[in-house]
C-alpha cells in the first residue's frame, strides 16, 4: 500500500485539475476564492506527500499498469528521480503563490490554475518515471497540458506561438520514440527499465553500433526539442507570450528540464555511458551543446524584449546541463545535475522579477527599465543575486555549477591524446567563459539601467503615475526573497544546500 | 626552496565553503597590507564623512565602502588562488558601484569600462584557474609552488600549459593591477569616482593584483627566465607609458591615475628583475625589498595625494588645471600634504619614495652587472626617465596648484583658506603626510624593518645586508632623475601651454580604449556572433522547412499530375480522337425520351444523373489521394491478416 503513495503526486494534481476545470464551467464562481482553495491545497497537498517520499528510503517502485507484453507503466524512486522530483516539489508552491497575485486581473483562471496544477502532476511523472515508456509517455502528456498554459492570453501572437509550441514538441517526441524502439529491441533486460550504466545489451549492441549510435543522437535531439537544443530552440523565445508564471516555471524549470533530465536518464540509465563515451555520437552531441550556448547566449545580448532575453538565456543554460551530461562521466553528471538545479532558481527568480516589473508596471522591454531599481528595491536586489548567479560570481549558486562543469570538462579532455577527445572539451570550457561574458552584458546592462539610469533628472516625461511604483505584494515578494537566499545558501554552501556528496554519488555509481 | 615559500602566522582552512573550500592565512606581508588596508580605509572613511556630506546617496555608498574593504582585506589573506579569486570578483563587483556613483554620462561610461575590464579580467583570469587546477590538482599556494617546480623541471607540453596558465592568470591580475595594455580603466575610473574612492583604488586596489603576481612570480614560476622577461617587459612599458600619458594629461585626478600606472610599472619591473636575479642564481634581496617597499610607498602617497585631490574637488566641483590652479595658495597644510606626497613619488631624497626607488634602480643595475646585458643599460634608463617624468608631472601638478595664481578667482580661493577641509580630515591628511619624509630621513628604522617584516613572503630566508641609502652612488640616480625631471618640465612649460592655459597635447584618438577595445568588443565581438547568429536563428530551422514542403508539394502535384500527363500525351499520339459526325442517333433517343409538354422524360433524367455520378467517381479515382486509399486499404487488409495469423485463428 505504501508504494501507492508514489502515484500520489501524479495523479493527486491530475484530480484537482479536473476539479478546477468543473469549475471553471461555472459563471459565478470565476473570481471567487474557491480556485485559489483548491489549487493551493492540492500544491500543498502534493508538496507535502512528495517531501514525505524523499525522506523515505528511495527504494520503492510501483507498476501501476501494463500497456502491452514488457511495456509497463512503472514509477520508481532513485537518487536522480529524487533531485528533480524535490527541485519541483520545492519551486511549485511558492511560483502557485506567485501566481495568485499575478493572475489577479486576468479571465479565464480557473482553466489556468487546472492546467498547471494539472502539469506539476504530469512533472511529478516524468520525475518517478521507472522507465523509459512511463518518461515518453508522461513526455508526451507534457506537451499536451501546457499547451493550454501557451494559449492562455488567447491573442494572435499566443496562438501562433503556441501551435509551434506544439508542432517543435510533437515532432521532437517522434523521434524521441525511434531511440526508445531501437533501445526496446536492444535491450539486456527485454524492457526499457532505467539501469544505472545502460541497459543496453552489449553483445548485441556492438553488431549494430552505427544504428543505436544514430537511434542514440536522433532521441537526444528529439528529447532535446524541450531543452531548447539548437537548432530545435525556436519554440522557447516564442512561447514567452504566455503569463510571466508558466514562462518563469515552466519555460524555466518544469518543461525544459524535463527534456535535459531526459536527456539524462537516456543517457546515462538506458544507452550507458560505456557504450557511447568516445564514439562519434558524444562527440556530435557535445559539438551541438557547445554551439547551443555560444548561440544562446548572444542571441540574449541582441534580444531586447527582456522576457525574451531571458529565454535565450535559458537556451544558453540549459545546454551547460546537456554539455555536463554529454561529457558521460561521473563528473558530468554530477555538474549537470547541480547546474540543473542551480540553474532553476536563478532563472526562476529573474523571470519573477521580470513579471513582478510587467505586473506594476507594463514595461516589458530593457530600454524601459530606467531607474527602476529604486522604486522596485527588494524585486531588483533579487534579480542582482540572480544576475551574478548566472554570470558565475563566487558567493553564488552559479559559481559552483560552472566550476565543476568547467572541471568536468578538464577531466575528461585529459583522457585523450588526440582527435576530437583533445579539442573539444577545453573548447566547451573556452565557450562556456565566453557565455559568462555574455551573461555579464546581457544580465547587467538590465541591472546597470535600472540602478544607474542615464537621465536622472526624471525629465518631462517622467509621469505622474511612474512615482507611485513600487514592490509589489507579499505573495510575489515571498517567492523572490526565498528564492534568492536559497541562491547566496548554494553558492556558499553548496554541500549542504545542493547535497553534493549526494549529486557525487549518483555519478559514482554510474562512472 | 619553495616548500618553505613563506611560515604563516596562522592558516585557517575552512572546508565546504563556496564549493572548494577557502583558506586564510597570515604572515609577515599580509599583515602589513591588512595594517595598510585598515589604515587606508579609516583615513578615507574620516576623510568622506567631510567630502560625502552633501551627496544623497550616501547609504550606498558607505555599504560598497566596507564591503569592499572586506573582499579586499580576503584577498590579501587568502592562502589559495581560489579564495582569491571569490575575493577578487566581489571587489570588483563592490567597487564598480564607487566609480558609477555620481551618475553622470562621462561616469557611467567610465564604469562601463571599469566593469569590463574587471569582468573580462577575472573569466580570463578563471580560465587560468582551471588550467593551474587541472595541470596541478590544487590551488594552495604551497602545495602549487611544489608541483608547478615538478612540472617546470620535467618541461615538455605541461609546461607550456603551465605558461598558458600564468599567461591567462597575468592577464586577470594585470588588469586589476593597471599593467599595460590592460591600463585603460585607470585613467577614466579614477576622476569618475569619489575622491576616498580613488585613494583606495589606486593606492590599495590595485595591489590586490601585484598580490597575485608576487604569488605567481615566486611561487609558481620560481626562477623561471621567461617568465622574468616578461614581467620586466611589461613592466617597463607600463612604467613608461604611464608617465607619459600623466605629462600630458591636465586634469588634476588623471594625472595622478596616470601616475599609478607608471608606478606599478616601478613594481612590476622589481618584481620580474627579482624573477631574473632568481633565475640566474642571485639572490634578489635588493629587488624583492624594492619591490615591497614601493608598494607600501605608493599606497601612502596615493591616499595622501587622491585625498589632496579630494580637498580641492570638493570645494570646486573641478578638476581641470585650469580652473584649479591657484587653490593650494596660502594652505600650508594643503600644500604640505601634496608636497610630501610629490616628492615621495618624484624620489626625492628624504623621502620614503627615494628609498624604495634606490633599491629597485640598484637591483636593474646589479643584474647588469652580474650578467652583462647589454639590455640592463636599457631598462635602466627606461626606469631613469620615467623617473624623470615622475618628476615633471608632479611638479607640473604642484606648481599649478600651489604656486601660480588663478587669472579669475584667486580671491575667492583665498577666502576659502580655513574652510577648505575640516579640523579632523586635515589632521588625519596631515598625519599620514607625515609618514612620507619620517619614512624617507630614516630608513633603517622604519623602511628596512618594514622590508624584513615583509620579504619571506616573497623569497624566504634571502639576507639582506645593510645599506646606506644616502651614499653618494646611490644619490646619483635620484640626481639624474631629477635632472631629467627639471628639463623636461621646461619642456612642458614651453609646449604645453598656451597663452598661459594647460593645454592636453595628446591627439584625442591615441586612447587605447576607443582605438582598440571598444571597437574590437563592440563591433567585431558582439557584432559578428550577434549577426552570425541572427542568420542562424532565422534561416536554420527556416530554409530545411521550407525546402521540405516545396519539394514534398512538388512531388506530390507531379504525382498526381501524372495520370493526366499519360492521358493528355496518349491522346496527342496513339489515341487521338476522330472529330465526331452528326449527332443523329441521340437525336432519335431524344425525341424518344421528351415527354409531351417538352419535358426531359424520366429515363433522360436518370440517365443524366448517371453520368454525373460516373464522372465524379472517375475524377476520384484519377487522384493520388485515391491511390494512397487504396494503398492504405492494403496496408490494413494486410495488418488484419497479421493479425488473425498472430493470434492463431488462421
Amino acid at each position: 500500500m505504501k508504494e501507492m503513495m508514489l502515484a500520489a503526486p501524479v495523479f493527486l494534481p491530475l484530480a484537482g485539475g479536473a476539479a478546477l476545470l468543473a469549475l471553471s464551467g461555472r459563471q459565478r464562481e470565476k473570481d471567487g476564492p474557491a480556485v485559489r482553495i483548491i489549487s493551493g491545497v492540492f500544491t500543498l497537498g502534493v508538496s507535502l506527500v512528495i517531501f514525505w517520499l524523499l525522506n523515505r528510503s528511495p527504494k520503492d517502485s510501483l507498476v501501476l499498469f501494463r500497456l502491452y507484453g514488457s511495456l509497463t507503466v512503472k514509477f520508481q524512486m532513485d537518487p536522480m528521480g529524487s533531485v528533480f522530483l524535490g527541485l519541483i516539489g520545492f519551486l511549485w508552491p511558492l511560483a502557485t503563490l506567485y501566481a495568485f497575485e499575478y493572475m489577479k486581473y486576468e479571465e479565464r483562471k480557473p482553466a489556468f490554475f487546472a492546467y498547471y496544477l494539472m502539469t506539476y502532476g504530469i512533472t511529478a511523472g516524468i520525475a518517478l518515471a521507472g522507465n523509459l515508456v512511463t518518461l515518453y509517455l508522461f513526455y508526451e502528456m507534457l506537451t499536451l497540458v501546457t499547451f493550454p498554459l501557451v494559449l492562455h492570453p488567447m491573442t494572435k501572437e499566443a496562438q501562433r506561438a503556441s501551435r509551434k509550441y506544439l508542432y517543435y514538441s510533437i515532432s521532437g517526441a517522434a523521434f524521441a520514440f525511434i531511440g526508445l524502439v531501437f533501445l526496446l529491441s536492444y535491450s539486456a533486460t527485454g524492457t526499457t527499465e532505467f539501469i544505472a550504466g545502460g541497459n543496453l545489451n552489449m553483445e548485441a549492441a556492438r553488431g549494430q553500433k552505427n544504428l543505436l549510435l544514430l537511434a542514440y543522437i536522433l532521441a537526444f535531439f528529439g528529447f532535446g526539442v524541450k531543452a531548447a537544443l539548437f537548432p530545435v530552440h525556436g519554440w522557447l523565445p516564442k512561447a514567452t507570450v504566455a503569463p510571466t508564471p508558466v514562462t518563469a516555471l515552466l519555460h524555466a524549470v518544469a518543461v525544459v528540464k524535463s527534456g535535459a533530465f531526459a536527456i539524462l536518464r537516456l543517457t546515462y540509465f538506458s544507452y550507458g555511458t560505456e557504450f557511447l563515451k568516445g564514439t562519434w555520437a558524444q562527440w556530435a552531441v557535445l559539438s551541438a551543446t557547445i554551439i547551443t550556448i555560444a548561440f544562446g547566449s548572444t542571441m540574449a545580448v541582441r534580444e531586447i524584449h527582456w522576457k525574451r532575453r531571458l529565454a535565450y538565456s535559458t537556451i544558453s543554460n540549459l545546454s551547460y546541463i546537456l554539455f555536463g551530461a554529454a561529457l558521460m562521466s561521473p563528473l558530468g553528471i554530477m555538474a549537470s545535475l547541480c547546474h540543473l538545479m542551480a540553474h532553476a532558481f536563478m532563472k526562476i527568480c529573474s523571470f519573477f522579477c521580470a513579471g513582478a516589473v510587467i505586473h506594476q508596471t507594463g514595461k516589458t522591454f530593457v530600454y524601459e527599465l530606467d531607474g527602476l531599481g529604486k522604486r522596485m528595491p527588494v524585486t531588483f536586489a533579487c534579480l542582482t543575486v540572480a544576475s551574478l548567479s548566472l554570470m558565475g560570481i563566487p558567493l553564488f549558486a552559479g559559481f559552483i555549477s560552472k566550476w565543476n562543469l568547467i572541471h568536468g570538462a578538464f577531466s575528461l579532455g585529459t583522457g585523450w591524446t588526440k582527435g576530437m577527445g583533445r579539442i573539444l572539451p577545453f573548447m566547451g570550457a573556452g565557450v562556456i567563459l565566453y557565455s559568462a561574458l555574455m551573461t555579464g552584458i546581457y544580465m547587467l546592462t538590465v541591472l546597470v539601467r535600472a540602478y544607474f539610469p542615464k537621465d536622472t533628472s526624471g525629465g518631462p516625461d517622467r509621469t505622474e503615475t511612474e512615482e507611485n511604483i513600487s514592490d509589489p505584494g507579499w505573495r510575489m515578494l515571498l517567492p523572490l526573497m526565498v528564492f534568492a537566499a536559497v541562491i547566496l545558501l548554494m553558492g556558499i554552501k553548496p554541500e549542504v544546500f545542493l547535497q553534493m556528496d549526494r549529486l557525487r554519488q549518483i555519478g559514482g555509481t554510474i562512472g | 626552496m619553495t616548500e618553505a615559500l613563506k611560515i604563516p602566522f596562522f592558516h585557517i582552512y575552512l572546508p565546504g565553503l563556496c564549493g572548494s573550500g577557502l583558506t586564510f592565512c597570515l604572515d609577515g606581508f599580509r599583515l602589513i597590507y591588512l595594517a595598510a588596508g585598515i589604515i587606508m580605509w579609516s583615513i578615507s572613511g574620516i576623510f568622506s564623512l567631510e567630502y560625502m556630506a552633501h551627496y544623497e546617496k550616501k547609504r550606498r555608498y558607505y555599504v560598497f565602502f566596507w564591503a569592499t574593504f572586506f573582499a579586499t582585506m580576503g584577498v590579501f589573506l587568502s592562502g589559495d588562488f581560489y579564495t582569491t579569486f571569490l575575493f577578487f570578483e566581489i571587489m570588483s563587483f563592490t567597487s564598480y558601484v564607487w566609480v558609477a556613483f555620481d551618475e553622470k554620462a562621462e561616469s557611467l561610461r567610465a564604469a562601463q569600462t571599469y566593469l569590463a575590464v574587471a569582468v573580462i579580467g577575472g573569466l580570463t583570469m578563471l580560465m587560468g584557474l582551471f588550467l593551474l587546477n587541472h595541470l596541478c590538482g590544487t590551488l594552495e599556494f604551497q602545495a602549487l609552488g611544489q608541483k608547478s617546480r615538478e612540472i617546470l623541471e620535467t618541461g615538455g607540453a605541461q609546461a607550456k600549459e603551465l605558461y598558458m596558465a600564468g599567461i591567462l592568470m597575468l592577464t586577470g591580475f594585470g588588469a586589476k593591477a593597471g599593467c599595460f595594455p590592460l591600463h585603460i580603466w585607470l585613467p577614466k575610473a579614477h576622476p569618475a569616482a569619489p575622491a576616498p574612492a580613488s585613494a583606495l583604488l589606486s593606492g590599495i586596489l590595485t595591489k590586490t593584483g601585484i598580490f597575485g603576481l608576487i604569488v605567481m612570480s615566486f611561487g609558481i614560476f620560481f626562477g623561471e627566465f621567461n617568465w622574468g622577461l616578461l614581467i620586466v617587459v611589461l613592466g617597463l612599458i607600463t612604467m613608461f607609458w604611464g608617465a607619459f600619458l600623466a605629462v600630458f594629461s591636465i586634469n588634476l585626478k588623471r594625472t595622478l591615475a596616470c601616475s599609478s600606472i607608471s608606478q606599478i610599472g616601478f613594481i612590476l619591473t622589481g618584481l620580474g628583475i627579482g624573477s631574473l636575479l632568481l633565475a640566474a642564481g642571485e639572490e634578489p634581496v635588493l629587488a624583492v625589498r624594492g619591490t615591497l617597499l614601493h608598494m607600501i610607498n605608493h599606497s601612502l602617497f596615493k591616499l595622501v595625494l587622491f585625498l589632496c585631490a579630494g580637498t580641492v574637488f570638493m570645494n570646486l566641483h573641478q578638476l581641470d588645471l585650469n580652473h584649479i590652479r591657484g587653490f593650494g595658495r596660502n594652505k600650508p597644510a594643503l600644500g604640505f600634504c601634496f608636497f610630501a606626497g610629490a616628492a615621495g613619488l618624484a624620489g626625492i631624497p628624504g623621502f620614503s619614495g627615494y628609498v624604495s626607488k634606490t633599491l629597485l634602480h640598484e637591483s636593474i643595475v646589479e643584474y647588469g652587472v652580474y650578467t652583462g646585458s647589454p639590455w640592463c643599460r636599457l631598462a635602466e634608463w627606461v626606469f631613469l626617465l620615467s623617473g624623470g617624468m615622475t618628476a615633471a608631472y608632479m611638479t607640473k601638478l604642484f606648481v599649478a596648484l600651489f604656486l601660480e595664481r588663478n587669472p579669475g578667482k584667486q580671491e575667492e580661493f583665498d577666502r576659502m583658506k580655513g574652510s577648505c577641509i575640516r579640523p579632523l580630515g586635515q589632521s588625519v591628511l596631515v598625519g599620514a603626510a607625515l609618514l612620507i619624509p619620517l619614512f624617507g630621513l630614516f630608513p633603517g628604522f622604519t623602511m628596512d624593518g618594514l622590508a624584513d617584516l615583509g620579504q619571506d613572503f616573497f623569497v624566504p630566508g634571502i639576507k639582506a645586508h645593510p645599506i646606506t641609502y644616502f651614499s653618494p652612488e646611490n644619490l646619483k640616480g635620484a640626481f639624474i632623475s631629477i635632472a631629467i625631471g627639471g628639463s623636461l618640465y621646461g619642456l612642458i612649460r614651453r609646449f604645453l601651454m598656451a597663452d598661459g592655459r594647460y593645454i592636453d597635447g595628446l591627439p584625442k584618438w591615441l586612447d587605447l580604449e576607443d582605438l582598440i577595445y571598444r571597437p574590437v568588443v563592440e563591433k567585431a565581438l558582439l557584432g559578428v556572433c550577434g549577426t552570425v547568429c541572427k542568420y542562424l536563428d532565422r534561416y536554420v530551422v527556416s530554409i530545411p522547412v521550407t525546402l521540405f514542403l516545396q519539394v514534398s508539394a512538388l512531388v506530390c502535384r507531379s504525382m498526381d499530375h501524372m495520370a493526366d500527363g499519360v492521358i493528355l500525351l496518349a491522346r496527342n499520339t496513339t489515341h487521338s480522337q476522330i472529330p465526331s459526325g452528326s449527332p443523329k442517333k441521340e437525336k432519335f433517343g431524344k425525341i424518344l425520351g421528351t415527354e409531351p409538354g417538352g419535358k426531359e422524360g424520366v429515363t433522360f433524367r436518370l440517365f443524366r444523373i448517371k453520368t454525373r455520378i460516373i464522372h465524379l467517381c472517375g475524377l476520384v479515382e484519377e487522384s493520388f489521394s485515391f491511390g494512397l486509399m487504396l494503398f492504405s486499404i492494403g496496408l490494413f487488409l494486410t495488418i488484419g491478416y497479421l493479425l488473425l495469423v498472430f493470434f492463431g485463428v488462421l
